[in-house]
């Protein structure tokens, strides 16, 4: 008889989802209290949080859109405003939320924000960039931009952190100022920094947890437990929901609970890019029965992979540009080389058996997963996939392709295992 | 006049044996840079041809083995056409971050392709701000850098100037072209105007130059009539050509093109580059111009639907017809705003969806022909 695997959800976990809402109601009702609203793409969002804005952020908001079931009637709503099929999912859910507030088309009331003070564009990806040119056209919303490309290459990266750091000090510090009405709070951005650090270090303690084998917890966890660190940045609730986390899981490993139950994972897996907020219950049915549990990813290693170049004072400002270029190299990870580099790092930390790369039908911010794949496999003989759907838009999404590219990708890593 | 048509004609059907001959025939190298906005006359002052890089002449096969099949048609057939070497007389490649799918391309051409020189430049958005504009400089710095090393030669002040002049005129004689077509409607068939400014992407400008002139004194002579045809403007088409089979449906529709701002188009020649003492900041202030506005680079204060709103009253055009590239996100992103502005102004306008591969010509002809139904044609 086939064995059945089961996940053994974490206790911790749990917690997030009220702390989650309460993200989500303080954004709803904080014009109410007179604040100042803030919608954010990209990595800017500590500098609205250092003036006490509440700040929408790009990603989080599709994630909790489809986390609550409304992305299907979100997406409807911009349908209906002209926007096409192919477009980023993440632009077509803001655009159909400005749309069902303006024309008062029925969505679910819990995901319509107010429309913000200030769009803050990181344009990392250039639709980050996109979707608020778009509301700047049909809500004349005020706009603050900063580009902030993804280095190519090493060499490329300090004349960016330059140029990107440049654009903050000359542009967005300003423009904040002048919708809060009052001098930028460095300290502020100092202390939410030194918070961040204390709730990356725990995190990552709670990472090393994923390199034993059996696992006590897989990426799904992690993917819930990533709002700490940006819902609640600078805030002590971060710390101490990495804290109960690390304790559990340090319990799980003690007593060799393995997250994957009877008796531990099938197989351990790379993730590359966005987590499919949509049609995530779906897809971890679609591995579990396989016995298969992703443990680490590119994007949710994005959220300050090194705590230890943190380092709040004496310039907060250049500090946070450094973590995306010349000290963590965030934003070189987004890149082919860069990747490659996180990536056999990844693999050789966790003990990754096979990759699977969320290939979206209208997102290309991850870049060149077909030559990871390939270079991967190259260099320690582990195979990979596409899973070519979507991370928002269900419509993409087909069970058969799913389960169909990972049957093969365990008949593969099965198929090495045999040889070995 | 036929003559000069039909060697555009040649040269934008099969570009590899075009430029390959070039290169044979005149011994210098060859630079491919990418659409929409690397200053080639950087290029042409080192002494090198600089060519833009064109939508190959085949279904995409081997580098799908590269990119997933949901990217542009112009970055799958780049790669396509590089991986199976047929861009191998391309001496170098100059890129840059206009797309996301623009990112997959250094690692893919460097691994796979090697050629002699590559450079990806990271033009930036257009936002507000001194920070930027000085970035551009440095980008355009770094370029002519790179080719002096390449090329062994040091580009003077001179020769630059010397470039952006050839290209101005070449500029304006393109421009004089398109005003002769806003006269005289038809005077030209579409796919013969995308003939004409392609060419000029490939060819030197000082040829093309020449070709031009006498094209242009023929033309003038030339009557046409439109005989009550629709005239309709051409929107939207960044970067990659439109397939002419559909140009030519368009006409064969009883529509005549009037105008266009498509990049094979009037995007390539709008703006000059001033001549200065200082051309990396000239090339800067192109680059920076808000029009005509661009779904590339992030500006947002103006609006595309305005101006094309502008293009069809100064022709008196019928219509519209927006070329949407499949998977060109920067124009699906725009594509909705571009709509609503041409609702408000009453503007008919029509959606059709171009792709590398052609698409159903049948399903096109018929959005057309409810299209001029409703512009009251037919």
């Amino acid at each position: 008889m086939e064995k059945e695997y089961k996940l053994n959800r974490l206790e911790t976990t749990k917690l997030m989802g009220p702390m989650v809402d309460k993200h989500w109601a303080e954004l709803r009702t904080a014009k109410e209290r007179g604040e100042r609203v803030g919608w954010c793409s990209g990595p800017m969002f500590i500098f609205p949080y250092a003036m006490d804005m509440k700040c929408h952020f790009m990603a989080g908001y599709a994630a909790y859109c489809a986390g609550r079931g409304a992305a299907e009637q979100v997406l409807e709503a911009a349908e209906s405003v002209g926007e096409l099929l192919d477009t980023c999912s993440y632009h077509r859910l803001h655009m159909g939320m400005a749309a069902a507030i303006e024309k008062n088309i029925p969505v679910k009331e819990e995901v319509l924000l107010p429309m913000p003070d200030l769009l803050i564009i990181g344009r990392f990806c250039t639709e980050m960039s996109h979707y608020a040119e778009g509301l700047y056209r049909r809500y004349s919303t005020p706009v603050v931009a900063v580009d902030m490309p993804p280095p190519q290459d090493k060499e490329d990266i300090a004349r960016l952190e330059k140029y990107v750091e440049g654009q903050i000090r000359g542009s967005l510090i300003p423009e904040i100022e002048r919708v809060c009405g009052r001098p930028f709070d460095y300290d502020r951005m100092s202390e939410i920094l030194s918070v961040l650090k204390q709730a990356c270090t725990l995190r990552n303690e709670c990472w090393e947890f994923a390199k034993v084998n059996p696992t006590p917890w897989t990426l799904w966890d992690y993917g819930v437990s990533i709002a700490p660190i940006f819902y609640m940045m600078g805030k002590p609730e971060s710390v101490t929901y990495y804290t109960k986390l690390r304790d559990e899981l340090a319990e799980r490993v003690e007593k060799k609970i393995p997250v994957m139950l009877p008796d531990g994972e099938n197989y351990r897996l790379y993730w590359d890019s966005w987590l499919p907020w949509a049609f995530l219950g779906k897809i971890i049915r679609s591995f579990t029965k396989f016995g298969a549990v992703p443990i680490c990813g590119r994007y949710p290693w994005e959220f300050f992979d090194h705590p230890e170049d943190i380092e709040p004072e004496p310039d907060p400002v250049r500090n946070w540009v450094q973590l995306y270029y010349t000290k963590s190299h965030i934003a070189y990870h987004a890149s082919t080389k860069g990747g490659i580099d996180l990536i056999s790092k990844l693999v050789e930390d966790y003990s990754i058996d096979g990759l699977v790369m969320l290939a979206s039908k209208t997102c290309r911010f991850w870049q060149g997963q077909v030559p990871i794949i390939n270079h991967i496999e190259k260099k320690y003989g582990i195979p990979g996939i596409l899973l070519e759907i979507d991370q928002a838009d269900a419509s993409f999404y087909s069970d058969a392709q799913v389960d169909t590219r990972l049957q093969a990708l365990f008949e593969m890593i099965d198929g090495r295992r045999r040889v070995i | 006049m036929k003559d000069i048509l039909d060697r555009f004609s040649r040269i934008t059907a099969d570009p590899y044996k075009f430029v390959s001959d070039w290169k044979e025939s005149n011994k210098k190298k060859v630079i491919g840079c990418f659409p929409m906005d690397i200053p080639e006359e950087i290029v042409h002052a080192a002494d090198m041809l600089p060519v833009v890089i064109w939508r190959g002449n085949e279904p995409v096969t081997w580098g799908h083995a590269h990119l997933t099949t949901y990217n542009c048609g112009l970055v799958r057939s780049f790669i396509d056409d590089a991986v199976k070497g047929k861009l191998g007389f391309m001496d170098g490649m100059i890129l840059w971050r206009q797309c996301l799918q623009v990112h997959e391309l250094p690692y893919i051409i460097e691994t796979n392709v090697h050629p002699a020189y590559f450079s990806y430049l990271y033009l930036p958005a257009t936002f507000p701000g001194e920070v930027s504009r000085n970035f551009a400089v440095e980008e355009f710095e770094r370029m002519k850098r790179g080719l002096e090393e390449f090329g062994g030669n040091t580009i003077t002040v001179e020769a630059l100037n010397r470039s952006i002049e050839i290209y101005n005129r070449n500029r304006s004689l393109l421009r004089k072209l398109y005003d002769l077509r806003r006269k005289n409607p038809g005077v030209l068939k579409a796919k013969e105007v995308l003939a004409i400014v392609q060419s000029s992407m490939l060819m030197p400008k000082e040829d093309h130059n020449k070709l031009l002139e006498d094209l242009l004194m023929n033309i003038e002579k030339k009557e046409a009539s439109t005989d009550g045809k629709k005239k309709v403007v051409l929107t939207g088409s960044l970067c990659q050509t439109p397939q002419a089979a559909i140009l030519d449906l368009i006409e064969d529709l009883g529509m005549v093109v009037v105008d266009d701002d498509m990049y094979i188009g009037t995007r390539y020649f709008d703006n000059d580059v001033e001549v200065t003492a200082n051309p990396m900041q000239s090339f800067a202030d192109r680059y920076f111009k808000p029009t005509p506005p661009s779904a590339t680079k992030g500006d947002w204060t103006v609006h595309w639907g305005d101006s094309v709103t502008d293009t069809v009253r100064r022709n008196h055009a019928d219509g519209v017809i927006s070329l949407l590239i499949k998977f060109c996100p920067p124009h699906l992103c725009y594509y909705p705003d571009v709509k609503m502005r041409l609702r408000e102004a009453e503007i008919p306008e029509v959606l059709i969806e171009v792709e590398h591969e052609m698409v159903s010509l049948e399903n096109t002809r018929t959005r057309l022909q409810s299209f001029i139904e409703s512009i009251g044609g037919l």
